[in-house]
């Protein structure tokens, strides 16, 4: 079993759903969104339009983050999930250099949104879990998933666009819009055979 | 940074410079890497010359790059957790090698200080092979280990490790300058023509990894090289790196054919600021490749 994503770009409406609902669920400290939604301008007046990208942690078979890393805590999880252990983690952020996916934080200090007021309760609950000094990024929603439930990002798209799923088996949904609708990878020139896919715009 | 301009920042689809390795804390991780390349040039070359001030001069500045790097890291009371991954990453052949050369040089010099000889010579060998293993090993894992990351296009050369290895001679020469200088002792002359060996090569592998980025790299090493040459990092570059580690040495190299320790030492200095100043301005020109969708998409699977 491998799990993966596909996200349906034609669908994508640049609303910032996963982002936040992936925060919601995270509680990840100011700065850090282990999913993201990338805007951009491509072409020029009258044919210019507006690219939308959601990106995430490409869960790459062939990860050069777990290679890089000097301590293991890179590792390869169950179904293929590239994940990061904190208790293994020194803090060296040779892993932020090699993802060409840049989907990986430092979480330097504890920070928090309202600044010398103090953390708030919610704060408290849900981002004070996380380790400091140590790489933090997606991972699948591993608790979601631990109860049955896709990813937050997944669950949360108010356009469908995003599916999860087992590239393995030929019959599932994620294997079957790859084939029907072409679907492709960020950088494959990096070589890094990521598990998370696109459909063209 | 604070968080908004964090997150700013990483919404960029373009022009991203990264932030983590020679800004903030991050200047620690040059710095130990600017000591500890000349540490292993150093002890390198007073090994082949027979200089034991230069290899106790070695041995502290290994030490003090091997602080420096553990004030860089996150969580440098797990550290040791470094050792569990040799079999591929750089990072961690690095920490076993500064370890190598710590213990089998801290043994070896011991030996060498104290005179001791006789059952002591065979672990006074051990000792040295052990130090001059973990010596290579410090001298080269550092351009691996920024030629293993593929987010930075600029770092991702084959190029890389050989100019880090060119700066490890250039600077283990510069550092026995300065402690002829303060020894009083006659400089030789193969080391002079040592360091302007180096730096021609160091030099050379410079231009080419500029002249490799600006003409076939793709947009991130571009806009690294125009960071360098023109950008952000420009003063750093001229100033720090041509000026002061090319410039003012091969002036003062020049200017006085008797070559008196002072002039000597101050070559030394210039040199080994030099070297920092480009370790700096390397590091700092690494810029993430961009996230965009491929112009051509080939389908995925068939």
């Amino acid at each position: 079993m491998r799990l993966g994503m596909v996200i349906d770009l034609k669908r994508c409406m640049g609303c910032h759903g996963c982002q936040m609902s992936c925060k919601a669920e995270h509680g990840t400290p100011p700065g850090i969104f282990f999913a993201r939604l990338i805007k951009r301008e491509e072409g020029h007046y009258p044919t210019a339009r507006q690219i939308l990208l959601p990106v995430l942690c490409n869960h790459c078979s062939d990860a050069p983050c777990v290679e890089v890393c000097p301590t293991g805590a890179s590792h390869y999880a169950e179904h293929g999930i590239v994940d990061i252990d904190p208790e293994l983690c020194v803090g060296c952020r040779s892993c932020m250099m090699a993802c060409p996916y840049n989907n990986r934080y430092f979480n330097s200090d504890q920070r928090n949104y309202f600044g010398e007021a103090g953390p708030t309760p919610y704060e408290v609950a849900r981002s004070a879990r996380h380790r400091e000094s140590v790489v933090m990024k997606c991972d699948f929603c591993k608790d979601r998933r631990a109860e049955g439930k896709d990813p937050a990002c997944v669950a949360n798209c108010a356009a469908k666009g995003r599916f999860f799923g087992d590239l393995d088996d030929p019959t599932s949904i994620v294997s079957k819009l790859i084939k029907d609708r072409s679907g492709f990878t960020l950088h494959p020139e990096a070589g890094t055979n990521p598990n998370v896919y696109y459909l063209a715009p | 940074m604070n968080g908004y301009d964090q997150l700013i920042d990483d919404l960029r689809s373009d022009y991203r410079p990264q932030r983590e390795w020679g800004t903030g804390r991050g200047v620690l991780l040059v710095i130990g890497h600017f000591f500890v390349g000349v540490a292993g040039g150093t002890w390198l070359l007073s090994t082949l010359y027979g200089i034991t001030a230069g290899l106790v001069t070695a041995y502290v500045l290994g030490g003090l790059g091997g602080i420096v790097h553990l004030m860089f890291l996150g969580r440098p009371e797990i550290a040791f957790k470094m050792m569990r991954n040799v079999r591929t990453s750089w990072v961690s052949r690095g920490f076993v090698g500064l370890s190598m050369f710590l213990l089998g040089g801290g043994v070896y010099l011991a030996i060498l200080l104290l005179s001791l000889s006789g059952p002591w010579d065979g672990i006074k060998m051990f000792a040295q092979t052990v130090a001059m293993l973990g010596t290579f090993t410090i001298i080269g894992y550092m351009g691996f280990a920024y030629t293993a990351s593929k987010a930075i296009p600029y770092w991702h050369s084959p190029l890389h490790p050989a100019l880090y290895i060119a700066y490890a001679v250039r600077g283990g020469v510069a550092a026995l300058l300065v402690i002829a200088a303060a020894t009083g002792t006659t400089v030789d002359v193969s080391l002079l023509q040592l360091w302007i060996t180096s730096s021609v090569l160091a030099t050379l592998f410079f231009v080419f990894e500029i002249q490799g980025a600006w003409t076939s790299g793709n947009i991130a090493a571009k806009w690294s090289a125009r960071d360098v040459l023109s950008g952000r990092l420009a003063m750093t570059f001229y100033g720090g790196t041509l000026a002061i580690g090319l410039l003012v040495p091969v002036l003062l190299l020049i200017s006085s054919a008797e070559r008196p320790p002072v002039i000597m030492a101050l070559i030394g200095i210039a040199s080994a600021a030099g070297d920092f100043f480009m370790k700096l301005t390397t590091v700092k020109a690494g810029v993430y490749l961009p996230l965009v969708l491929p112009s051509r998409r080939r389908p995925a699977m068939s």
